[in-house]
């Protein structure tokens, strides 16, 4: 192959020197916060009374489940994964949590400690399949998620139990008005963020997101990075599924399969980048708040689930078009093909 | 001189690149019945000017013709209806196709035989190279040469009037490289017009009746082979004009740091040499001769199979670039996309992530320090960005190189090993990094530098190693070291080291070959999966004579009939690479729209609607599914989930409890059966292996296997791909209202969420069947035994008594199990 033939045509390069507010990240996710802002406030108008401190405080505990469960599927789409298993591993954490003390007298921390470590698992096996096996995400975790629910099948036996207590006492209290649950997720996530932000962990953790073969060369070892990127995920799941039992007291043994859109949902409209290396947690858990806000307006304004189900894909839907469209392709070719000083000039 | 009656002939072609012209107003013509070398070193422009011949490249000035006609149309299929062939150096096959398929889709459509002829129409195309090539070997497995041989064969077999070879002889042994001349001279006595492009001056001499030489994408002469001497072409070849500004070099290199003694691989045959202190060292040859693994090696990059490497006395760890890390070499790689930076990450990430040890304590980065040491470094090396926090993507070439190196001096390196350092980048920019090269050099970490530019390594370097077939044949130091000498050595050493190389064994076709074969082919997983089958049916057989009774049959097969449909779609859509989550939701969704129409007391013209609205409901999904993945570039598993949950949202709109019972009319007729086994069933196996031989014996089964096993080398045999794409998913939703129509007997009432399990198991049961996920191989037949074990296993699970959590545990098992092991045999064989 000739060398001059294999440079790729510089990309995008807009007139350099100046700075250029497309070129710089932040609006990628900044816009999930005002979208949000505007659907609170536009939310009394759909449907009065959603904006009331009842309807929102209700909302808030949902919210933050769903914002921890968002929490692993970015995590794991941070390195160009995706992962099914959201529902199995939210199922089999509620069912260890209330099931394992319910029956057999395990105390409810043991049982919780079991659910996360479980959740864990899971994510080391569909983790492993994916980096040693070279299995696809989507298959590995859609295997593991079967696996998942079997279990649940077995230990529930097919009937729900009662969360403890305790368990449930934290689950729907709060601390000075706060919803305990909500608390949970600002510090998870907020933590997470901070590691990925201000660690080398966390900078290595997306170093191997945005190119494997890059962060190979860089000495970095990329296949701990992405397994650890799945047990982090279980991890969130079996957190979200616990706190979710916890609140519904009595929760469906299949809990979890409602989430599992609204996570990828959460991810893409937060503005990760499903081909993974750009990410932002906070970002995420906004979007998260977004989309349960969303369910709450549709129902109060009279819509059965079987629409809320509709709304959530007409969302991800338009999320995920308008980042794919390859807009500044489609502008390049409305403006005129002006040459490009930064790429065909030598600079001096 | 222009002959424009027949052959090729470009006039004035200019083709720019961002930062570089390739081709400056060229004019090329090759008459019927000549061998015309085209001659140049690395990055002349030599394959450009044929990439533009062939219609794969527009240029930006310029015409073609062939054989004395305007070319139509720039595209590689036009080009190839006009008679012209190609045969790449890099063969773009399709590796999951067999060599037959392969050939099918080289010619053009007037050539190509009836399905039956092919087998032995394909293996007279191939005896013009004379190797033993099986037509039906998959053409991933074949050697390097035999792929390049199979390319050669399949230019041939388009009968063109001009045939361009290009590098054809890198993988050949001295028999078959004297086998393709004279193919080449056969062909130019029959009037072909030959381009022939070679590095190798000795084979060029020997074959050409004229030579071109190409430097700096200008024509530099065209001279008759019995008139030139191999010297004068060198001489034209070399004497690229100095652009760049470079740095003095040093009156001293300094003591010894790294030693290489014997390092040998694949490409490499014992390689060893010494490294100074202040030394900048240049590898220089031409593309592929084991220069480049050499370096890699070096860094960790590419596995070693043997020798040794210290750096200041000490053994480094090859094997990985985190061991060769350790020891301080530090690779700078030559794809700087894909491994020299992160290009969606900002320059601050990128440069940081390198930069840790300095700029972290605890674990902690500290913001101010890494944004200090940041800016330093832009300052330094001088790259121009509007902010630290702009994405790589967005910089110029020049400025992304200076980032990889930036991030490989931030690394702290002890050597310093650069792959092309400034490959595509403007002459301001490559005095910069030559300059900061050699900084580094005089600080005390000597430098290594792969380059295919003769004049940078002549300019840059204390001495150059000249590569050929894995081996250093010439060490230039000092005052040896100039582009012309570089230029020869390179050259010139081409063809010494050849007669050493071994033939590999011979491959037979025997019967045990065959064997191995079928064990290892698309069909292998059938063979398994009835195994098991058998094995199942033994064991429950033994637990209860029910098992095998015409009622459990019936009923087990009956369960099956809808999932063979759905699993073919899913399998039609997996082989292109993608994914159709949604075939579960979208059959209960065309139950539900049924349990509108097709009742009793409605009378035929109602049943037409409903099933017309059925057939509607279901195109629109499939166009919606391709649409999303093709246009809007949504990942396919994403894009189908989305239709996944809209159709459960759907069906629930329409019907929120099960209701509306089906005709029985309509039940009965489709669940009806001849002794245990239901008639869809027979029509199941009909359609999954009728999409067996569509896919084997059909150029659209060729088409949809293509698109999925190379896009790339698809698109460069005419498949349209975009088609292809959108289609599966259309092919996909319709085999699933086939598959609904049969759920919608079974149950008999508009259950909103029946459909819903069927994804996973139609999934399965494609996975079962040998599908590879990432598109390109998979078998029908397999399908239809995947469906039918998936069936016998949660018959097996209700007849040994075991619960409903067995069956899940089966599914996702299986489906681990059989993607694993699969994905492992395909592993080894590559």
């Amino acid at each position: 192959m000739s060398r001059r033939t294999t440079s790729p045509p510089a990309k995008r390069a807009g007139p350099g020197g100046l700075i250029d507010l497309r070129r710089l990240r932040a609006g990628r996710f900044s816009s999930i916060w005002l979208i949000t802002l505007l659907l609170f406030a536009a939310s009394p108008l759909i449907s009065p009374g959603s904006l009331s401190g009842s309807a929102v405080l209700s909302m808030l505990p949902f919210a933050a489940v769903m914002a921890i469960a968002a929490l692993g599927q970015t995590l794991v789409v941070a390195h160009g994964g995706i992962d099914l298993s959201v529902p199995g591993g939210m199922a089999l954490a509620a069912v260890l949590a209330t099931k394992l003390p319910a029956a057999s007298g395990v105390p409810v921390w043991a049982a919780v400690g079991l659910a996360l470590v479980v959740g864990a698992l899971g994510g080391l096996i569909i983790g492993f399949a994916v980096v040693r096996l070279s299995i696809a995400a989507f298959v590995a975790s859609l295997a593991v998620n079967s696996i998942l629910i079997g279990v649940v099948l077995q230990v529930s036996s097919g009937f729900p139990a009662s969360a403890g207590a305790a368990l449930s006492a934290f689950a729907v209290g709060s601390v000075a008005g706060i919803p305990n649950l909500l608390l949970v997720a600002v510090v998870v996530v907020g933590l997470a963020h901070w590691i990925i932000r201000h660690t080398v962990l966390g900078r290595r953790f997306i170093a191997v997101g945005a190119g494997r073969p890059a962060a190979r060369l860089l000495g970095l070892p990329t296949g701990s990075y992405e397994m650890g990127a799945y047990v982090a995920a279980g991890i969130c799941y079996s957190l979200a599924g616990v706190l979710l039992a916890g609140y519904l007291r009595t929760p469906d043994i299949l809990l979890g399969n409602t989430y599992l859109l609204p996570t990828i949902a959460a991810v893409v409209l937060g503005g990760s980048l499903l081909s993974g290396g750009i990410t932002n947690l906070a970002a995420t858990a906004v979007a998260a708040l977004f989309l349960t806000q969303l369910d709450q307006v549709v129902l109060a304004a009279g819509a059965s689930t079987a629409t809320q189900l509709l709304v959530q894909a007409a969302v991800l839907a338009l999320s995920v078009v308008a980042r794919g469209v390859p807009w500044s392709a489609v502008r390049a070719r409305l403006t005129t093909r002006a040459p490009d000083p930064a790429s065909t000039l030598p600079s001096r | 001189m222009v002959d424009s009656t027949a052959g090729l002939v470009l006039r004035g072609v200019t083709k720019r690149f961002p930062g570089v012209v390739a081709l400056d107003a060229v004019d090329f013509e090759v008459r019927p019945g000549e061998i015309h070398a085209l001659v140049g070193g690395n990055g002349a422009g030599k394959s450009t000017l044929m990439a533009v011949a062939s219609g794969a490249l527009a240029p930006d000035a310029g015409t073609i013709e062939i054989a004395g006609e305007p070319m139509r149309q720039i595209s590689p299929i036009a080009a190839r209806e006009q008679g012209l062939a190609i045969a790449f150096q890099h063969p773009a096959l399709l590796p999951d196709l067999t060599v037959t398929e392969n050939l099918l889709l080289s010619v053009p459509k007037r050539l190509r035989p009836s399905f039956g002829d092919a087998q032995d129409w394909a293996r007279e195309r191939l005896l013009p190279m004379g190797m033993d090539i099986d037509p039906a070997a998959v053409a991933g497995r074949l050697t390097l040469a035999e792929k390049q041989a199979l390319e050669i064969c399949g230019a041939l077999a388009c009968e063109p009037s001009v045939l361009i070879l290009d590098e054809p002889t890198e993988p050949f042994m001295v028999a078959e490289i004297d086998r393709l001349f004279e193919q080449v001279r056969k062909a130019a006595a029959g009037g072909m017009a030959v381009v022939y492009i070679s590095h190798r001056l000795p084979d060029v001499m020997a074959l050409a009746d004229r030579l071109t030489v190409l430097r700096d994408g200008q024509i530099r002469g065209t001279f008759l082979a019995s008139e030139v001497t191999e010297e004068e072409i060198i001489t034209r070849i070399a004497g690229r004009e100095i652009d760049a500004l470079f740095p003095p070099r040093p009156d001293s290199v300094g003591d010894v740091v790294m030693e290489v003694r014997d390092l040998r691989s694949d490409r490499l045959r014992g390689i060893t040499t010494t490294l100074a202190r202040n030394e900048v060292l240049g590898l220089a040859g031409v593309e592929g001769n084991g220069q480049r693994e050499f370096i890699r090696a070096l860094g960790g990059a590419d596995p070693v199979t043997g020798g040794g490497v210290t750096v200041a006395g000490r053994p480094v760890e090859l094997g990985s670039p985190r061991r060769a890390r350790r020891a301080g070499v530090v690779l700078m790689p030559q794809e700087r996309h894909v491994e020299g930076v992160a290009t969606v990450l900002s320059v601050k990430e990128n440069l940081g992530v390198a930069a840790t040890n300095q700029t972290a304590s605890a674990g902690v980065v500290k913001g101010s320090a890494e944004n200090a040491l940041v800016a330093e470094e832009i300052r330094q090396l001088g790259i121009k960005v509007a902010s630290p926090d702009s994405a790589v993507e967005h910089l110029s070439g020049g400025n992304q190189q200076k980032v990889v190196l930036g991030r490989s001096l931030l690394s702290d390196p002890k050597v310093l090993l650069c792959d092309e350092p400034t490959q595509g980048i403007d002459v301001g920019v490559r005095s910069d990094i030559y300059h900061r090269l050699r900084s580094t050099a005089e600080s005390g970490t000597p430098v290594v530098v792969l380059s295919s530019d003769n004049v940078e390594l002549a300019g840059l370097c204390d001495r150059v190693l000249v590569f050929s077939r894995g081996r250093v044949v010439r060490e230039l130091t000092g005052d040896e070291i100039s582009e012309h000498a570089i230029t020869e050595a390179s050259l010139t050493a081409a063809t010494s080291a050849q007669s050493e190389e071994a033939a590999g064994p011979a491959r037979r076709t025997g019967p045990l070959d065959r064997f191995r074969r079928l064990l290892s082919s698309e069909q292998a997983p059938s063979l398994f999966l009835a195994a098991a089958i058998v094995l199942l049916a033994l064991v429950s057989a033994t637990r209860s004579d029910r098992f095998l009774s015409e009622f459990n049959i019936a009923s087990m097969l009956g369960l099956a009939a809808p999932v063979l449909f759905l699993a073919a779609g899913q399998l039609i859509v997996m082989l292109t690479g993608g994914i159709d989550l949604s075939v579960g939701p979208l059959s209960g969704t065309l139950v539900v729209i049924a349990s509108f129409y097709l009742l009793d007391g409605y009378g035929a013209g109602w049943w037409i609607i409903g099933l017309l609205l059925m057939f509607l409901a279901a195109a629109a999904v499939g166009l919606g599914n391709g649409m999303m993945v093709r246009y809007a570039r949504v990942t396919p598993v994403v894009a189908t989930l989305v239709t996944y949950t809209a159709l459960q949202g759907l069906s629930l709109v329409m019907r929120d409890s099960p209701g509306g019972s089906i005709s029985s009319t309509i039940t009965e007729a489709l669940g009806a059966r001849i002794g245990p086994i239901p008639y869809a069933v027979i029509v199941g196996a009909a359609v999954l292996i009728g999409l067996e031989v569509m896919s084997r014996r059909s150029m659209m089964g060729l088409r949809l296997r293509g698109a999925g096993s190379s896009e790339h080398a698809a698109r460069n045999r005419g498949i349209p791909v975009a088609r292809v794409h959108l289609a599966v998913y259309v092919a996909s939703a319709l085999l699933t209202m086939l598959g609904a129509l049969l759920l919608m007997a079974q149950i008999g009432v508009g259950d909103p969420t029946a459909g819903v399990s069927y994804t996973m198991a139609s999934i399965t049961a494609v996975v079962l069947g040998g599908a590879s996920i990432f598109g390109g191989r998979g078998s029908f037949i397999g399908v239809l035994f995947g469906v039918v074990l998936l069936q016998v296993i949660q018959n097996t699970t209700v007849f040994l008594g075991l619960s409903q959590a067995w069956q899940y545990w089966m599914l996702g098992l299986m489906a681990l199990a059989a993607t694993a092991i699969y994905s492992q045999v395909r592993a080894k064989r590559a």
